[in-house]
């Protein structure tokens, strides 16, 4: 067993449940090792479930210097409680400086009950993570006030400081079969919580919807008025090999499916091209369309934030401008 | 049955703006409102007593105005309500918020069996609280829940997880945080609003009711701290246009050659 010493560097919790839950504890890892190499301390993942050599050994070629992995039987279905009971003495064992994990469904419902046991703070859905030159503090910038504003938070006094961070907001380090790294398998006493009982978990049905990978991105905002309005979108889509992206009001008027919601709650997308149509700009849209290589934008209101992040604005009125465009597009077929 | 319901009054967020000079939240004339998560679980709440029994109790904490938001519970149909409010308590980040709740839930005679609340608020969007005052009330916690059956003396919920439908069952007493599909009641019946303003009584608690020290709750009793607020800032200086339909059309296909998305000769490339 290592000193604790080794062990108090920066810790992501190793979410593998699905391949975008792996892909996100990648990210994290890179961003990780970015961190703790400005803070001249060690990179330690870690490992929960009935087998996870395999997740260990891909952590320590992405970059985690430490794998602190637990197998058990009741480790197998992801319980935020029995996770606790592993989690929470390890944390006061080993004193982490800085604790992350992927804002997933699971990482959100585990992260806030742990900080919890732990006295301590935590962020939610971060997209920026730095350390702060003067004082070494992890610097948390989160979104929030109804979405105008971004928010750095510190935990200036209490250890860890753990953050729940967004999806697809960092690169993962490519793999690298050579990597150096330790696994160890320190003692656990797991805790099951028999007061929850797992009847029955299946896969959703739906299919993956491709916005993740698309090389073109129609975002389409509550300025559209209209379901009818906003199913034009699918067309420009069509016309451009593209897919269509919303913002939550329209998720919320039910003019399109939920799988399509972009930005804090929804996907992170990075196209070449984002036109961004009928959406003012509020925060917790933009952080989903912000790594695109181009951004166009349709407004009305020319103070409309999208426009502070756009190549190119166009003031005018979507539902004007849509049937032109398409127009024009089919022309050139 | 007895039910305590969390709730939160939050900024009817379409209509919020910063005044960008003064980097605040223009709070004229935005209006406050239920955070509409939390209107899914008192309707689920106010759903399972009238088949089961038992009490809803509404608590909040928040300044003195967050009673309008009780009162519209009451009239929804709430059998009674809770302020938790006191200055000690503002500035407080969710480790301090959870903290209060949870002493103030740990109050209510009888405890309740349920404790429902919306899964995320659309202000600061956290989804902590929840979570956080199960672990100090020492209740499982299945947050998300799109489903709720009352089987004998535990509930069946479904959720969807990480792309997973999951089916639980969980014994009470139990917390559980609510999503949108669980109701699809978008608005409560208002209610008698007569009751809601003149007959009921709305219970105060403030930190001495609560047995709290100052430097357990707020600000103090918070670990995390706002250091800066900002908008976020200009992307990259872009041209802005204005004009007739056609010379913004003109203009965006223009851009769409720039980038070879569309090619200036034969049209598309693939």
């Amino acid at each position: 067993m290592d000193t604790s010493h080794d062990l108090e560097g920066v810790w992501v919790f190793g979410d593998y449940r699905n391949y975008f839950q792996n892909r996100v504890t990648l990210q994290l890892i890179a961003k990780a090792r970015d961190l703790a190499d400005k803070l001249d301390t060690r990179v330690i993942a870690l490992a929960l479930g009935d087998k996870v050599h395999q997740w260990a050994m891909e952590y320590v070629a992405h970059g985690a210097d430490i794998v602190l992995a637990a197998e058990h039987p009741d480790l197998k279905s992801y319980q935020v409680e029995t996770y606790c009971s592993v989690v929470a003495p390890w944390v006061e064992a080993f004193q982490p400086q800085v604790f992350l994990a992927g804002a997933t469904s699971f990482g959100r419902e585990f992260f806030p009950r742990l900080a919890k046991r732990l006295h301590t703070g935590l962020s939610a859905d971060c997209v920026a993570l730095e350390i702060d030159p003067e004082t070494g503090l992890l610097l948390q910038t989160t979104p929030g006030f109804g979405g105008e504003l971004l928010a750095e938070i510190v935990t200036p006094d209490h250890r860890p400081q753990m953050a729940t961070v967004h999806p697809g907001v960092f690169q993962e380090r490519p793999h690298d079969p050579g990597a150096v790294g330790r696994i160890l398998y320190p003692d656990v006493d797991v805790v099951p919580e028999t007061r929850v009982k797992l009847i029955r978990s299946k896969r959703q049905q739906t299919r993956q919807a491709k916005l993740e990978e698309a090389q073109v991105v129609i975002a389409g905002g509550r300025g559209l008025g209209s379901k009818e309005n906003f199913e034009r979108l699918y067309e420009l889509a069509e016309l451009l090999e593209g897919e269509v992206g919303a913002t939550r009001p329209v998720i919320g008027s039910g003019w399109t499916d939920k799988e399509r919601l972009l930005g804090q709650t929804g996907k992170t997308v990075k196209p070449r091209l984002l036109i961004s149509i009928g959406a003012s700009g509020a925060v917790q849209y933009t952080t989903g369309i912000l790594g695109s290589e181009n951004i166009v934008a349709i407004n009305r209101d020319p103070q409309a934030p999208i426009f502070n992040m756009a190549d190119l604005g166009l003031v005018g009125d979507a539902n004007t401008l849509l049937p032109l465009l398409i127009e024009a597009l089919r022309k050139r077929v | 049955m007895n039910i305590a319901v969390c709730i939160k009054q939050v900024p009817d967020t379409p209509s919020i703006r910063m005044d960008r000079e003064r980097m605040t939240i223009i709070r004229d004339g935005v209006e406050s409102v239920i955070n509409p998560l939390d209107y899914v679980a008192l309707q689920a709440a106010l759903d399972l007593r009238d088949r089961k029994g038992g009490e809803v109790v509404v608590i909040t904490m928040g300044p003195p105005q967050s009673e309008e938001a009780l009162r519209e519970a009451i009239a929804a149909g709430a059998d009674r309500a809770i302020l938790v409010t006191g200055a000690a308590f503002s500035g407080a980040d969710t480790l301090a918020t959870s903290h209060v709740l949870a002493v103030a839930i740990s109050k209510l005679d009888p405890f309740p069996d349920l404790v429902l609340c919306g899964a995320h608020t659309t202000d600061s969007d956290t989804a902590h609280v929840g979570p956080q005052m199960a672990e100090e009330l020492n209740l499982p916690q299945i947050c998300g829940v799109n489903e709720i059956h009352m089987e004998e003396d535990y509930l069946t919920v479904k959720r969807l997880s990480d792309g997973f439908v999951e089916t639980l069952q969980v014994s009470l007493p139990a917390l559980l945080t609510v999503t949108q599909e669980l109701c699809s009641v978008g608005h409560l019946p208002l209610g008698d609003l007569q009751i809601a303003f003149s007959e009921r009584e709305i219970t105060q608690w403030g930190p001495e009711d609560l047995g709290l020290k100052e430097e357990e709750v707020g600000l103090r009793g918070s670990a995390t701290q706002v250091w800066k607020l900002s908008v976020p800032p200009p992307r990259r200086e872009g041209d802005l246009i204005s004009g007739s339909p056609q010379t913004l059309v003109d203009h965006l296909i223009r851009k769409l050659e720039d980038l070879s998305i569309l090619d200036e000769e034969d049209g598309y490339k693939s």
